[in-house]
């Protein structure tokens, strides 16, 4: 690595945390602004979620979803195509395990069910992930839209499914009835009761690197997002790796939603789309599409989001602002030239630096 | 099942009014070579733009200036992302949708104390609709195209300005030539960014037509998700019309007529609704597909017309 390429690496970790600190901050002055009792608030922002061990458990439950989509949306984003299809599928996923494993999982133990539920899951997503991914390459249709519109047409479905074939009767709002114990992952590490998930979440995340450092499909995926003509010149399938990328990341937006109906939750209960296939697209945003960096993404996420929650309940600010603040981070982080200024003087001052040291000897 | 087929071709006019206008903006920015899916939040942002400015400053008119105001800022705020600060154009319009839909719930709460929709706290106020004199005493037809919002008739007028805009006056020809070639528009003298810029002011103004025309309307109060793929949906219309206006505005109608008689067989039959939902986008999905398929024929026609 020589001088230039150093200080890039270097600016490109400080603009990511430089744009997460000016997001932050503008939370903050959004909370100040207002709130009738800003110091109360702000406190309560930045320390609520540390107050209590099951507050920090619940970020580290809720950046197991986060994670899992941000790795997902890590496969999409590697290879340029925005397929946001992983926000339908982690719900039409979650919906039909949940009606699998009522189905089939009375008697069976975990150590075969969790799987199986999984597996399940991955393949819906990537089945789903399918559509948008052939679209894209045979009829040269926009992903992002079709993706969208499949979003709302797969939400849909869901709810249809929840409403006429999985309605619990015996509860007073519309969810299915409790899932068999083997399906629902226990809770470890004590009081902060965390679900087990998070070791499904470190495992995919292990997986995942090898699979873009140390197989060949990794780099050939690196290459094709990063210089497409390059890749297509050394004779790159760049279609077939681009399509392969986008059903690995459909699978993992379907493990996503199995995995967080088992985490957490004992009934399938959504009625709306959860947002959780933007926010996979935020973190791997964030993670500069690296997958090792995708679980620190996911927990940036999940503290700011649960500070917002703990807002949301113990003051006067509606929580909806946090996508406000997700917007200003990936606008920041993904724009080239949000101190490109900065880096540029720090190139040309070294490289001068390197010149006059020449010059003396 | 009895449908009223006047009712419904009126209808369909009506549901076509904020699509129309999602894709003429859509359509200003295609022209100049950006993929705009912005327009999603832009149109959310000015529905909520348009009650405030009317309830505030106490007129329709009022809300309709403020409206478009706020199509033309958050256009700004878009372009100044993506031409200025250099973000990926998909990137920056996702972010930015993400952000309007938080967003205007946020606001709105803070203006309403409410989080679901303005009506309780806002009087509403709505753009008159139009009869039209002579056009009105027709039979079938007066109560098709007559007594339509003012806006249905601005929208109309609106096709017909971006055409002669984008064929026959001079920037229209920059912006044309900036969406064709860049370099070659670089090369004799048009800043590329001044273009882009001046694409998302009129992007703005039509998106925030369709947002004014959703919240002061269609309704006459803000709802949160108001738009619900709107935006979407006219951005395809005007892509499968491969950027022409009055074919965007055709595209549109269709569109249109889909939600329009999903509407209707919502309200008149135990079908369930969750697919009734489903159809402007399926129709969507599948009108993209048919044209998608027709381009590949017509261009593999023309390559074998060749050799």
């Amino acid at each position: 690595m020589n001088k230039t390429q150093r200080i890039e690496a270097i600016m490109e970790v400080v603009r990511i945390l430089a744009g997460m600190a000016i997001a932050y901050l503008v939370a903050l002055l959004i909370l100040i602004a207002f709130s009738n009792d800003p110091v109360f608030i702000v406190k309560q922002f930045i320390l609520g979620p540390f107050s209590s061990p099951r507050r920090i458990g619940s970020i580290i439950n809720l950046a197991v979803p986060f994670t899992l989509c941000g790795l997902s949306m890590c496969f999409m984003y590697a290879v340029n195509k925005f397929n946001l299809i992983g926000e339908s599928i982690f719900m039409l996923s979650g919906c039909i395990i949940t009606f699998i494993g009522l189905k089939i999982g009375a008697n069976m133990p975990a150590v075969i069910l969790v799987p199986l539920l999984l597996l399940i899951g991955a393949a819906i997503g990537a089945a789903l992930s399918f559509i948008p991914a052939i679209m894209d390459r045979k009829l040269n249709a926009n992903v992002v839209v079709v993706s969208l519109m499949l979003n709302a047409v797969i939400t849909q479905l869901a709810i249809y499914i929840l409403r006429y074939f999985m309605k619990d009767p015996g509860i007073s709002f519309i969810g299915s009835h409790e899932t068999h114990a083997a399906m629902q992952l226990p809770t470890i590490l004590g009081k902060m009761r965390v679900g087990s998930g998070v070791i499904i979440a470190l495992i995919f995340v292990a997986v995942i690197s090898i699979i873009f450092f140390k197989t060949s499909f990794g780099w050939k995926m690196r290459i094709v997002g990063s210089n497409p003509k390059f890749a297509t010149a050394v004779g790159l399938s760049t279609l077939g790796i681009s399509f392969a990328a986008q059903l690995a990341g459909g699978a993992l937006a379907g493990v996503a939603g199995a995995t967080e109906i088992m985490n957490s939750y004992k009934r399938f209960q959504w009625t709306a789309s959860t947002g959780h296939g933007f926010d996979g697209l935020l973190v791997a945003v964030l993670a500069k599409k690296n997958p090792i960096l995708v679980p620190f993404g996911a927990l940036f996420l999940a503290y700011i989001r649960i500070g917002a929650d703990v807002v949301n309940t113990s003051g006067d600010i509606p929580n909806e602002f946090i996508s406000v603040i997700q917007g200003i981070i990936i606008l920041l982080v993904a724009a080239e030239s949000f101190l490109s200024g900065f880096k540029n003087k720090l190139i040309y001052r070294s490289v001068q630096a390197e010149k006059a040291g020449r010059k003396d000897k | 099942m009895n449908i009223d087929l006047v009712a419904f071709l009126a209808d369909s006019i009506k549901m076509a009014t904020p699509l129309v206008f999602a894709a003429l903006a859509a359509l200003m920015t295609r022209h100049a070579g950006m993929f705009n899916m912005g327009v999603e939040g832009m149109i959310l942002c000015s529905a909520l733009g348009a009650v405030t400015g009317a309830h505030y400053l106490g007129s329709v008119w009022g809300g309709l200036f403020c409206g478009i105001l706020t199509g033309v800022v958050t256009g700004l705020i878009i372009a100044f992302a993506h031409l200025t600060g250099k973000t990926d154009l998909y990137l920056t319009c996702i972010a930015f949708n993400l952000a309007a839909t938080g967003g205007t719930v946020f606001i709105m709460y803070l203006l309403t104390g409410e989080k679901s929709t303005t009506s309780g706290a806002f009087r509403s106020y709505q753009i008159p609709n139009i009869n039209i004199p002579i056009i009105k005493d027709i039979p079938i037809l007066g109560r098709i195209i007559s007594g339509q919002s003012l806006l249905t008739y601005v929208a109309v007028l609106s096709v017909w300005f971006v055409w002669f805009l984008l064929k026959r006056t001079r920037v229209g020809l920059r912006i044309r030539s900036v969406g064709e070639n860049p370099k070659a528009a670089e090369s004799v003298g048009i800043s590329v960014t001044k273009i882009g810029y001046i694409s998302f002011l009129f992007c703005g103004v039509f998106a925030g037509l369709s947002g004014t025309f959703l919240s002061m309307s269609w309704v006459t109060f803000f709802m949160k998700n108001m738009v619900n793929g709107r935006g979407y949906i006219g951005l395809s219309a005007q892509n499968m019309a491969n950027g022409s206006p009055i074919g965007s505005a055709l595209v549109s109608l269709l569109f249109g007529a889909t939600t329009s008689i999903a509407t209707t067989m919502k309200s008149q039959s135990k079908f369930p609704t969750e697919f009734l939902e489903m159809v402007p986008y399926l129709a969507t999905i599948i009108a993209i597909v048919i044209t998608s398929i027709y381009n590949i024929n017509k261009q593999r026609k023309i390559e074998q017309g060749g050799k």
